[in-house]
């Protein structure tokens, strides 16, 4: 009888048990359906949310894309107006600095001091200007990627010493002691010669105008298949935290300075494009009130036989 | 007399300074102010050397200088474009149409009888017997 009990006892528990177990598989099943439902919503919902996100990214590519474009539009159109600019300008100054130098050659007849010291000012004057709408013709060139770049054979040591001469006498004026040191090894390069002078005659003219005592040298070497160009001067040199700015265009660095020494401040801009295109690099080392030495790199590339 | 230039400027102030100067240095000049009175003087007169400005009425100095080439009695006369058009390519747009030489404006009065000159020899070594 207590054994009957006992297995009826034993047997109600295993289906309670069972029961139980049962119940709450079924619970946790519910659960999980519940929890399969949220997470599937949360999918849902990422999904919606990434679609979303990246309808907003292509947008804003898109007005990236038109203002890059605008941008640009808007660079080409400030580079064209500079150009039609600087040609309208230069039509004038034909007749001033034409007309002006042949009254100062006596082809119209002889002139006393005093009217040709005046109409000397008036060429200087005028030829000061077309070299400020020269360097803009050329910024605008250079930024519309129109400058055409030709190659002849150019002799470096004498177009150095050329440019040396054509600023000795202004260097003598001021006083100023300038040497130039040209490594026996500099000769010939394959390149637009016009340009290599006219990056000479800009690191010159800036050594000369922002030095008012000591001296400017000049010096030539090769190292790793380059021309080094090195212009040394005891000017009144830049702050370290200013020299990049002195290759931006139409930057002059400090406004006090701009005062003092006239120009657009496009030398140093040209030359590191011009160089840019040449294959070259300009590097500046400076110290405030000490001086100013650039240095131009030009790899040496000879005419193909 | 030393040759006949025949300038074609459409400007009244440049023609008369290039004018004043070629004059003054014994040269007889002949006038041409747009591209068509430029070709049609330079059959009649047959200068010696063509100043010629780019930006014309009418005809461009890159269509004159290419009409001019294609003259055979006016084939070998040299052509020095003469403008203030100073944009990339435009010295090797003028030599391509046919002109010999290419002189920047503003001119410069000290050299510009030697930039004229010069062409003038060239052409006088190129066996012109002149």
């Amino acid at each position: 009888m207590l054994m009957a009990l006992l297995i009826f006892a034993a047997q109600a528990a295993l289906i309670a048990a069972l029961f139980f177990n049962l119940v709450r598989r079924r619970r946790t099943e519910r659960v999980l359906m519940v929890k399969e439902q949220e997470l599937q919503k949360h999918r849902d919902h990422l999904e919606a949310l990434v679609e979303e996100r990246t309808q907003q990214l292509r947008m804003s590519n898109m007005e990236m894309m038109q203002a890059k474009e605008h941008a640009e539009a808007a660079d080409q159109m400030k580079s064209a107006f500079l150009a039609t600019m600087s040609h309208e300008l230069r039509t004038p100054l034909n007749s001033i600095i034409g007309f002006t130098g042949i009254l100062l050659q006596g082809l119209v007849g002889p002139l006393n001091d005093e009217q040709r010291k005046q109409l000397q000012w008036v060429r200087t004057s005028a030829n000061h200007l077309l070299a400020l709408i020269s360097d803009i013709l050329d910024i605008s060139k250079i930024e519309a990627g129109k400058l055409q770049l030709s190659r002849e054979t150019f002799d470096l040591r004498a177009a150095i010493d050329k440019i040396v001469q054509t600023f000795r006498p202004l260097t003598e004026k001021k006083g100023l002691r300038l040497e130039a040191a040209i490594a026996p090894e500099v000769g010939e390069l394959y390149i637009d010669a016009r340009r290599v002078e006219q990056i000479n005659l800009n690191l010159l003219s800036n050594a000369a105008k922002f030095t008012d005592a000591g001296s400017i040298t000049v010096s030539c070497t090769t190292e790793d298949g380059k021309y080094l160009i090195r212009v040394a001067d005891t000017g009144i040199g830049v702050k370290k935290d200013q020299i990049d700015e002195m290759f931006k265009p139409f930057r002059h660095i400090d406004t006090g300075l701009s005062r003092k020494y006239e120009g657009t401040g496009l030398r140093l801009s040209i030359c590191k494009k011009l160089l840019e295109l040449l294959g070259g690099e300009i590097g500046v080392e400076s110290e405030w009130q000490r001086g100013t030495i650039v240095t131009v790199s030009i790899p040496v590339e000879r005419r193909p036989t | 007399m030393k040759g006949r230039i025949l300038v074609i400027e459409d400007n009244e102030q440049n023609l008369y300074l290039v004018k004043f100067i070629l004059e003054n240095n014994g040269y007889e000049v002949c006038e041409a102010r747009d591209g068509r009175e430029g070709i049609e003087m330079a059959e009649k007169i047959k200068p010696d050397l063509i100043l010629l400005d780019i930006q014309l009425p009418v005809m461009d100095g890159y269509a004159v200088a290419r009409t001019l080439r294609t003259k055979p009695d006016l084939a070998k006369v040299p052509i020095v474009a003469v403008t203030s058009y100073a944009m990339a390519g435009d010295r090797e747009k003028a030599i391509a149409a046919g002109c010999n030489g290419y002189i920047e404006k503003p001119i410069n009065p000290d050299i510009f009888m030697q930039q004229v000159e010069q062409q003038l020899c060239l052409r006088a070594d190129g066996g012109e017997g002149k």
